[in-house]
Parts: structure tokens; C-alpha cells; sequence
């Protein structure tokens, strides 16, 4: 019995010894951002807590032993320990509170094989499930400081919806558009954990205007928001102007969709225009169809 | 002594005179000049309710002077400036600003002052230009600057900078104003071009926001950096063969607050790396023939997962797209086939969540006889992804049929035009979580009649048109009668165009709700270079009970009018 109780007692004094510092994962989005890059802008993506002893040997410095692995075990990218930086505890006991640029300096993280090619060419992991592990390490030999803490998150690079229904550069029968016209783009990719907000929005194409120019600048015809749905029947009660014999053009229209979180803000901010906006489409009517045979744009 | 000087008089105003007319005669102008006034109202009942928004603004002027000065064979001076008095930007970074400084007005995408003077291969390239240097490079934004297009013989040689937006400071508002970065632009293309027959070239273009331009910052874009180098060629070769290809490559900083970083490769002296730099590729190439009756194509095209270019903002990349195009034309060009066949594949890289996307577009017209002709059409577009975290993957068809028969009787005093037109389409969406198909079903049949009197100078025609969707949980229906009416008045100097459009709908069970839409062009020639073309629509929408307050109602009015003024000296002589 008094050998057990001894052992403990050295466990525990060891334990303490050793463990100076404690690291803990107050926030991990389990699906953050893509883009890596982006995970330094948002603090809701990553939060660590870090504790210990600042009065231990070293004065309380460590520095973090950062490590991207697959779901089996495989070290894809780790931190260059030799240029993270160096953090302190709170000499008042107070947890140190680190975000994704200090755990995950990117500029010091070194990723390998077809990782490091994706990395390099898109800003994103492949898409799939990863573990991050964090552990507390001397500054000097690296040695462990204290245990190591591992959570999993998903990464899968958002597609912004594809516009399909009209088509581009689609001629419409004045007759059918000026009572409906049906939109139709496909869903965000991947499936996202709250309904996707689609706001539809079609802008007129002046004779003097090239359709992206048009989309920048005019006050847009329909500008509806659509929870969760990819189809839309729109009434656009307009009369559409004849046929302009001097500029030889058809009453042009450019649509696109723009993709909405929970929170009102662009599905992606970091791909394409930082948006949400779906490449936009034009699409024609021809208010004089039975009259003339082909749109001359 | 006086003698002398009053024949030098008379000599010295024959030169001048006679210099005056070469002047004349030698100086051209043509284009034209404008403005034009909109106007919009909207009137919404009971008051306060505010369940339909305004779509126009409710005044707006734009001013148009593009005349072309042409004072020699080899020397003319065009100007292209189309501006409006109000900004009304909603997408963009200019989107919400009301209050534009000169530079904001200047560079405004709704504005454009350009003066491309040119002396025989060279162009001198002043203020707003939408320079289209190539697919892949840059060409859908508008840039305000300095540059020049020079084409000595077979040799081309571009180059453009400026500034395509200015900085906006973010307003939390409301209204709230998104903001942008201020964003220099640089453009360059060095190559060999001999018209309908070869062009090599290779094109450069960059961008780059100040990161310091707006204050406070816009909070959910980022400043960015980015260049793109592309190699194009065109061949068009004998019997109507052509090819065309473009490479790629684009190196994009997607945040420059981002540090940089030694990691990875920069390409000095354009671009330095950041943490968020990315380097990709994009390729497209097309094949094909054209001929009298038959076209034939191919076009293949592949953006990277990491491609992106300043010049295109709204591109979509990771995606490789096929297409099959071919054009027929047969029974002496009674029979016109246009038909497109491909796939799009999307998310290339992430196999897990890989996308496809079939298209497929056929239209068919066939003239039987001078009474008879019948257009089919047919499109598909379908959308498929694999499951990823969920049960299943997303799965969306989309399948458009329609047939179109038009019968034409022609008597001694009037020609009469039926034209029905059926179309059915049906899209049908997967349920990710439980695997469940939802069809959405919409039938649309119009019939038109257009007679054409052979001794009046009018011209009506008559539609009904009748649409109905169904979809779990929705029913719409929707009947439209429309009559429209052209003439000519004023010994042929007014046009006039009237049109009266009522219509019916009906969604689920509710009562329904009615819209009457009237339209009227009047475009009056004043004289033989200046026309007034007005434009004036009302628009009256009264909802049944599927909205709250019931009974509400909104009435639409728009009026468009304006001066163009045609210079023409050619003509004149």
C-alpha cells in the first residue's frame, strides 16, 4: 500500500514537473474556411487557451508544435519550430489566448507532397477530414512542455452555385418573358450547415453597356432573395422595347445569383470577386419574333 | 503701296478660304449625340405597406456624345462619353454610393469618357476603356487611364494602366456601403496579327488594390494582387478550318494583409508572395470548321481550381468544360439544326465533391412550305454532385421541350400569322438527406395571331398566352392576353407602338391576383438627323388574399424620353 501511494505521489509530482504548460481548444470550427488563409481573419474559426506555471523554468516561454494529419495518422504539414514564435504565460495565472496566425503561423507551416501542391496552387487542402494537434514545447530543444490536444475538422471548398435556366445568351419570346420567365442555377457545393440565401438579381444591358458593366452600374429590374431553393418564377410586369433598329440590338439582360449565409454575408468571401456572385449570364428578348427571324446582337 | 496690300488682302483670304473649304471637305464627322430623361413611380396600396420595392431610379439623365472627327484617310479622333447625372450601383464596388467625389465619378462603371485618337497604325488610348486583350487574360472591366494599340504591319503592340475603381470607405449605414480598395491596373500585349488568317500573342495583366485607399476598411472584401500571363494563337486556315488555343498562368494574392511568405514562389519583380498567393493554370482551345451549310466545333477549356484574374472578376474556376457544337443547314435552307452537346465538370480538383453538369441544346426549324414551318427546341442541363457528409449527393435535371408551329395565309389585302408555341419543362431536384426526387412541372401554350395589312401602314397582333407550375406544395397559373398595335403617322416621320397586356393569376387556393401593363413608343424623326424617342409604360398589380394586407395593390409608372442628334457630314454632301 505504501508503495502504491509513493508511486502515485511520483506520478503526479512528475507530472507536474513536466506539464508547465496546458493547451486547450476553446473554439475549433469543425468546418472552417477552405481558403487556410482565411483562418486568421476569423476568430470564431480557432481559439486556444494556453495555462501553466509562469514561474516554472524558462520563465514560463514555449512555443507550439503544430501538426496537420489525416484522418490515419499521416503528418501532412507541420510548424517550422525553428521560426514560430515564442509565447509567454500570464505572469497573473490568467489564461494566454492564441488565434489561427499563432497556432498556425502559415508563412511558417510546411506541408508536403500533394498537400503542399494544393496548397501552393489553390490556397485549400484537398477536401476531406483532417486532425490538428497542438502541444506546448520548449523553446530551446523543442522538448514537450505538455500533452498534446487533437481535434478534427472538415474542409471542402465552397462552389458557388452555377446559373442554368436561361441560358447564355438565350432568346426569349417577348410573348412568354413579359408573363414569366423561369430561373433555375444549381445548389452551393457542398451542402451547407444552414440554408443558403440565393438573392436573384437581373439588371437591364443598355445599348452603351457591356453586360458586366451593366450588372456594376444599374439599379437592378428583380432583386428577390430565395431561402433554399434553386428555382424561381419571375413575373417581370415590363414592356419590353421593340426591336432598336439603330443600334441593332435586342433588349439585353444580365442575371446572376448572389450566395448568402445565416448571417447574411457572401458564402465565400475569398474565391472569385469576394461577393458571392455567381458568373453571370445574359439572355435576350425578342419582342418581335413572328416578325423578325434571328437576333442580329 | 495700298494697291499692293489690298491684292495681298484678297490673295491671303483665297487661301484662307480655300483652305477653310479643303478643311471642310476633308474633315468628316459622324456618330452621334444625346440625352436622355428617365423617369419611375411607384404608388403602393394601403399606405405603408411596402411589400413591393422601387426597381428604377426614381430620376435619372444620361448624356451620350460619341462623335468620330475624321480629318484624314490615316487621322481621326473618336469620342465614346456615356455618363448619368445619379449613381445607382447595386452590385460592384461601388454598390450603395450616393455621394460620389469626382474621382469615384470619373471611374464609375455606369461612366465612360474615352478618346482614342489614331494616326494610321497607332492609337493613342485616353480615359474608360473595355480592352478585351484576350479569354483568359482581361476584358470584362472597365479601366481609366492612358495607353496606347500600336499595329506596324503584322506587329501588335498594347499597352494600357490606370485605375479601375477608386477607394470607398465602408458605410455600416443605413443604407450600407460595402466599400472597395482603391485598384491599379497595368495591361500589356506584344505579338504577329495578319487579319482572318493567324494571330500569336502573348498578354500580361495585373492588378493591384491600396490597401490604405478606404477608411474604414471594407469589412468583407480583402485587398488583393494579382497577375496573369496567357500565350494565345488563332489560325484560321483554307475551306474554313480554324483552331485557337490560350495558356495561362495566374498568380493571385487574395489578401495582402496576409504576410508574405518564403514558402512559396513568387514572381518577382510583378508579384511578391503571400500567405494567401496561389499560382494556377487555365487552357482553352477550339477546333472546328465553317461553312456555307455546316458548322462543326469543338471547344475544350480547363481553369484551374486557383486560376483568378483582375480582368475577369466574376470567373468560375476548377471546372473543364466540352462542347460539341455544330449548325446544319439543308433542303435549300428550308432546314436550319443548331445543336450543342458537352459537360461541365466542376470541383476537378476535390474529387469527393466533384460536380458534373451535362448540357445538351438542340433547335431544329424547318420552313415545309410558304404556309407552314415548325421550330422545335430541346435543352437539358443536368447537375450532379457526390454525397460528401451527406446521405446523398445533389442531383438536378433540368429538361425544356418545345414546339412551335407557325402557319402564314396570305390574301389580296392581308397576310395572316398564327404561331402556337407549346413548351413543357420539367426540373427535378434531389433531397440531399432523404434521396427523394422533387419534380417541378411547368406548361406554357401561347397562340399569337399577326395579321399584316399589304395596303395599311398598321400593324396589330393578338396572344393568349397560358402557364401553369406545379410543385409539391405550390400550384401557379397564369392567363395573359396581350394586343399590340405599330403604326406610322406624320408622312412616316412618327412611329408609334402601343401595347395593352392583362393578366391573370392564380396561386394554390387563393383568390386571384390581376395585372394590367400598358406601353406606348412614340419615335418622332424632327428632322434628318434628329429623332425624340419616347417611351411610357404603367404597370398596375393587385394581389388576391396570398398576401397580408389583403388586397394590397401597386401601380408602376415609367417614362423614357430623348434627343439624339446624328452627325453626318458625309451624307450631308
Amino acid at each position: 500500500m505504501k508503495k502504491i501511494s509513493l508511486t502515485a505521489i511520483a506520478i503526479i509530482i512528475t507530472t507536474i514537473c513536466i506539464a508547465q504548460v496546458k493547451l486547450n481548444f476553446a473554439i475549433l470550427n469543425t468546418q472552417p474556411p477552405a481558403q487556410l488563409s482565411e483562418w486568421g481573419n476569423r476568430r470564431e474559426v480557432l481559439t486556444l487557451m494556453a495555462t501553466g506555471q509562469p514561474g516554472a523554468p524558462g520563465g514560463g516561454q514555449f512555443k507550439i508544435k503544430t501538426e496537420i494529419k489525416t484522418l490515419d495518422g499521416t503528418v501532412i504539414g507541420n510548424a517550422d519550430l525553428a521560426r514560430t514564435p515564442v509565447f509567454t504565460l500570464n505572469s497573473t495565472g490568467t489564461p494566454t489566448i492564441l488565434f489561427a496566425n499563432d497556432v498556425m503561423p502559415l508563412e511558417f507551416m510546411v506541408f508536403t507532397g500533394k498537400y503542399k501542391t494544393s496548397l501552393e496552387r489553390t490556397g485549400k487542402l484537398p477536401a476531406g477530414n483532417y486532425i490538428i494537434c497542438v502541444r506546448p514545447v520548449n523553446i530551446i530543444d523543442y522538448t514537450p512542455l505538455g500533452e498534446e490536444q487533437c481535434k478534427t475538422f472538415y474542409l471542402a471548398s465552397t462552389q458557388l452555385p452555377i446559373l442554368m435556366k436561361p441560358y447564355n445568351e438565350e432568346v426569349l419570346d417577348a410573348k412568354k418573358a413579359q408573363t414569366a420567365i423561369i430561373f433555375r442555377w444549381s445548389p452551393v457545393v457542398p451542402t451547407q450547415p444552414s440554408p443558403v440565401t440565393y438573392r436573384i438579381q437581373v439588371f437591364e444591358v443598355l445599348p452603351t453597356q457591356s453586360p458586366v458593366q451593366a450588372m456594376r452600374s444599374n439599379q437592378p429590374l428583380l432583386d428577390k432573395e430565395i431561402v433554399a431553393a434553386t428555382q424561381f418564377i419571375w413575373q417581370p410586369q415590363l414592356s419590353f422595347l421593340p426591336y432598336d433598329g439603330e443600334t441593332k440590338k435586342l433588349p439585353t439582360f444580365v442575371w446572376t445569383i448572389q450566395s448568402l449565409d445565416v448571417n447574411h454575408n457572401p458564402v465565400t468571401q475569398t474565391d472569385g470577386n469576394g461577393e458571392g456572385r455567381s458568373e453571370p449570364l445574359i439572355f435576350f428578348v425578342n419582342p418581335d419574333k413572328n416578325k423578325k427571324p434571328a437576333k442580329e446582337n | 503701296m495700298f494697291v499692293t496690300t489690298s491684292f495681298a488682302q484678297e490673295v491671303t483670304d483665297s487661301l484662307l478660304n480655300k483652305a477653310k473649304d479643303k478643311v471642310k471637305e476633308k474633315l468628316q464627322i459622324s456618330g452621334t449625340m444625346g440625352i436622355t430623361y428617365e423617369g419611375y413611380g411607384l404608388s403602393r396600396s394601403p399606405s405603408g405597406w411596402t411589400g413591393y420595392q422601387p426597381r428604377r431610379p426614381w430620376h435619372q439623365v444620361r448624356f451620350n456624345f460619341t462623335p468620330t472627327f475624321k480629318f484624314s484617310k490615316n487621322f481621326s479622333l473618336p469620342f465614346n462619353f456615356n455618363f448619368a447625372a445619379i449613381p445607382t450601383n447595386f452590385a460592384g464596388p461601388y454598390a450603395g454610393i450616393k455621394k460620389p467625389s469626382f474621382g469615384q465619378f470619373i471611374t464609375n462603371p455606369m461612366n465612360s469618357f474615352g478618346i482614342n485618337p489614331k494616326y494610321k497604325w497607332a492609337e493613342l488610348q485616353l480615359g474608360t476603356q473595355y480592352l478585351k486583350y484576350s479569354e483568359l487574360s482581361t476584358g470584362d472591366i472597365g479601366v481609366f487611364g492612358v495607353g496606347v494599340d500600336l499595329r506596324p504591319k503584322i506587329f501588335r503592340f498594347k499597352f494600357f494602366t490606370g485605375i479601375s475603381q477608386q477607394g470607398i470607405n465602408y458605410v455600416a449605414g443605413p443604407p450600407i456601403v460595402t466599400g472597395a480598395y482603391k485598384r491599379k491596373n497595368w495591361m500589356a500585349q506584344i505579338g504577329v496579327e495578319k487579319e482572318d488568317s493567324y494571330l500569336f500573342a502573348i498578354n500580361i495583366a495585373k492588378g493591384k488594390d491600396v490597401p490604405t485607399s478606404a477608411a474604414p476598411p471594407p469589412l468583407t472584401i480583402r485587398p488583393q494582387e494579382g497577375i496573369v500571363i496567357s500565350l494565345v494563337s488563332d489560325l484560321y486556315l483554307e475551306k474554313g478550318f480554324y483552331f485557337k488555343a490560350e495558356g495561362a498562368q495566374s498568380t493571385f494574392t487574395k489578401d495582402l494583409a496576409t504576410p508574405l511568405s518564403p514558402n512559396l514562389k513568387s514572381l518577382k519583380p510583378f508579384i511578391e508572395a503571400h500567405t494567401s498567393t496561389i499560382t494556377d493554370f487555365a487552357a482553352q482551345a477550339a477546333v472546328g470548321k465553317k461553312g456555307k451549310n455546316l458548322d462543326l466545333g469543338v471547344m475544350v477549356k480547363y481553369l484551374g481550381a486557383g486560376f483568378q484574374t483582375i480582368g475577369y472578376p466574376f470567373l468560375q474556376s476548377d471546372r473543364l468544360d466540352y462542347l460539341l457544337n455544330t449548325r446544319i443547314n439543308a433542303w435549300k435552307n428550308k432546314m436550319n439544326i443548331v445543336a450543342s452537346l458537352g459537360q461541365r465538370v466542376n470541383n476537378v480538383k476535390n474529387t469527393a465533391l466533384r460536380a458534373k453538369q451535362f448540357i445538351g441544346n438542340l433547335n431544329w426549324f424547318t420552313q415545309f412550305s410558304d404556309k407552314f414551318s415548325l421550330n422545335i427546341n430541346y435543352n437539358n442541363f443536368g447537375f450532379q454532385t457526390a454525397s460528401g457528409l451527406n446521405p446523398f449527393g445533389i442531383k438536378n435535371v433540368s429538361n425544356d421541350l418545345g414546339i412551335n408551329p407557325t402557319f402564314t395565309f396570305t390574301g389580296k389585302k392581308i397576310i395572316h400569322l398564327i404561331s402556337m408555341s407549346y413548351n413543357y419543362s420539367k426540373y427535378d431536384e434531389r433531397d440531399v438527406m432523404t434521396g427523394l426526387t422533387t419534380s417541378n412541372n411547368t406548361h406554357t401554350g401561347l397562340l399569337t395571331y399577326v395579321p399584316t395589312y399589304l395596303e395599311k401602314e398598321i400593324s396589330p397582333d393578338f396572344s393568349i398566352l397560358y402557364f401553369y407550375n406545379n410543385v409539391p406544395g405550390a400550384k401557379i397559373t397564369l392567363a395573359t392576353f396581350s394586343a399590340a398595335l405599330s403604326m406610322q403617322a406624320a408622312k412616316k416621320k412618327m412611329r408609334l407602338r402601343g401595347q395593352l397586356q392583362y393578366t391573370l393569376g392564380k396561386l394554390n387556393s387563393f383568390s386571384s391576383n390581376n395585372n394590367l401593363i400598358a406601353s406606348c413608343n412614340i419615335d418622332f424623326k424632327l428632322t434628318k438627323k434628329l429623332t425624340w424617342a419616347t417611351f411610357l409604360t404603367t404597370n398596375y398589380f393587385k394581389y388576391g388574399n396570398e398576401i397580408i394586407p389583403n388586397g394590397a395593390n401597386y401601380v408602376e409608372t415609367g417614362c423614357r424620353t430623348g434627343f439624339q442628334y446624328r452627325f453626318d457630314t458625309k451624307k450631308q454632301k
